[in-house]
């Protein structure tokens, strides 16, 4: 168990890092993918099966259709991607700070996968104009919100709202007037 | 469902058939009518789902279905400040659920806060603004429509998670609200640019909103909900009559123009002026030095509200029939603002 949930916060940290440090829309819905993952054994773990299934679900979808539209191949850490890394590196470290230092109840390792994706996919919209990025990092913070409900004890409804709108998000058409 | 949520979400459908009507043009009207009722739609399982996590992920889906309409700002900066206002909210709840030290309860209850002044728009996370862009994808929508049910809603629920951060949240409401008081009636004031001007105006009356949501007393809430009500059934209908004069940067001096400033200075006879009394009431017995700036913060609302008034235009037809409406609301509510009240739940 201990195991499956430090594997998960590094999965969501991972993902979390590769959506904000990828342009292209491979890179994206790779992101997309693994946070998803590491999501998904926050809410098992949390939540149980149904909640797992329906944030893999959410991302699943999300990347999927990421995967069909946007610009690039991949594109990870184009060139003066620096201070996303240093974006990276930092929510991590803070995330972890919190979430094993500061908050003194069991469950360190879902706080920081939950912390460090709502962290990073709010860093991402607010730092970039990339329009399939933004897109991305709003369907992973639909999720990263329904398990950090779940960190309470909320319902299955909740992480059922949450993947009807990360995947509402993905399927957004884009604005003919600013797509660019 | 709480009584003030359910008043307000009523409150804000009459406000919608309101602007419909007060809009210049048919396209603008059925533009305002299938958009807000989508927005309404939204609001009403804003005030229907049960807890504060749902709220959060339906703000989302707000943002993002106005953030994909074509319109003037990109995607990315339309999009910016739901998703942070998510963000905030979610990490204030996740840090006021967890045991920890008192302070981060504390920090949770400010990120709440956070997460709805951004949310709505308020300084200092201002969200970026195209004049030039339809009422239904500029940030105003999220001030004068979506804001007032989400601030009531917010604000209700995260009383019954909050423990012992009431004190804390009050005082950054307070202060939040009071920055924004001044900011906004000065700039709605002083800007250049009229649609802005109505921006900043509806930015003033939102920072007595979030005074009175701070004020821990009864005569706080009841003015908090009254602001929000004179924002929803007064300046939004006024605004969007008043678009296409603002557009043209014309200016009158008829009688109408000097009722409708007197309407969004908050004077007597109008909603605008209970609020404000009950507001320095509420003030008054918290802190008696907060109604004193509170007062002197008021007097700042009247040179904008005379040029508000000015930008009007004469409005004629059926904008002339729902500014009528509009006066006759607020006259009534304020008047007689106990029954609203009332039924509000206070």
């Amino acid at each position: 168990m201990v195991a499956a949930a430090a594997g998960a916060a590094f999965l969501a940290w991972l993902g979390a890092s590769i959506i904000v440090l990828s342009d292209g829309r491979r890179g994206l819905a790779l992101g997309l993918a693994v946070a998803s993952a590491g999501l998904a054994i926050v809410a098992w773990q949390s939540s149980g099966p149904f909640a797992a299934i329906a944030v893999l679900a959410g991302g699943g979808a999300a990347a999927f259709w990421q995967d069909r539209s946007g610009g690039g191949a991949w594109n990870v850490m184009p060139a003066g991607s620096t201070p996303r890394t240093l974006l990276c590196v930092v929510a991590g470290l803070l995330a972890l700070w919190v979430a094993a230092s500061v908050i003194t109840a069991p469950g360190a390792s879902q706080r920081f996968a939950v912390l460090v994706v709502l962290a990073l996919a709010g860093g991402s919209v607010l730092s970039s104009d990339n329009i399939w990025g933004v897109r991305a990092a709003a369907a992973i913070l639909a999720l990263a919100v329904a398990d950090a409900a779940s960190l309470g004890g909320s319902s299955l409804w909740t992480f059922a709202a949450a993947t009807i709108v990360a995947i509402g998000v993905s399927l957004l058409p884009m604005p003919k007037t600013n797509a660019a | 469902m709480q009584p003030e949520a359910a008043s307000t979400v009523v409150i804000t459908a009459l406000a919608l058939g309101l602007a419909a009507m007060a809009a210049p043009t048919r396209q603008t009207k059925t533009a305002i009518l299938v958009r807000g009722s989508v927005g309404l739609a939204g609001l009403i399982a804003i005030v229907i789902v049960p807890t504060l996590d749902l709220v959060a992920l339906i703000v989302l889906a707000l943002g993002a279905a106005q953030a994909g309409l074509p319109g003037g700002r990109t995607f990315a900066s339309r999009l910016r400040a739901p998703v942070f206002a998510v963000g905030s909210i979610a990490l204030g709840l996740i840090f006021l659920r967890v045991q920890g030290p008192e302070t981060l309860s504390r920090f949770g209850a400010v990120l709440i806060v956070t997460g709805l002044t951004a949310a709505v728009g308020l300084v200092p996370f201002l969200h970026t603004f195209d004049p030039e862009e339809p009422i239904t994808l500029s940030p105003v929508a999220w001030m004068a429509f979506i804001g007032p049910v989400l601030a009531v809603v917010v604000m209700s629920r995260a009383k019954g998670i909050l423990v012992g951060e009431g004190a804390a949240m009050g005082a950054i409401l307070i202060g939040l609200g009071l920055v924004n008081v001044v900011w906004g009636s000065l700039a709605a004031w002083r800007s250049e640019d009229g649609m802005a001007a109505w921006r900043y105006s509806f930015m003033g009356d939102w920072g007595l909103a979030l005074c009175g949501l701070g004020l821990v007393v009864a005569d706080g809430q009841a003015a908090a909900l009254l602001v929000l009500f004179s924002i929803v059934l007064g300046r939004l209908p006024l605004y969007v009559a008043s678009r296409p004069a603002v557009r043209e940067k014309s200016t009158t001096d008829r009688p109408i123009n000097l009722i409708v400033a007197a309407l969004l200075a908050g004077s007597a006879p109008f909603a605008g002026f209970a609020a404000r009394l009950f507001l320095l009431r509420g003030a008054t017995q918290l802190f008696w030095p907060l109604a004193l700036v509170l007062a002197i913060a008021m007097v700042l609302w009247l040179p904008g509200s005379l040029r508000l008034g000015r930008s009007l235009g004469l409005p004629r037809g059926w904008q002339a029939v729902a500014v009528g409406i509009v006066v006759v609301l607020n006259t009534v509510i304020g008047l007689y603002p106990r029954p609203l009240l009332f039924l509000a739940g206070l």
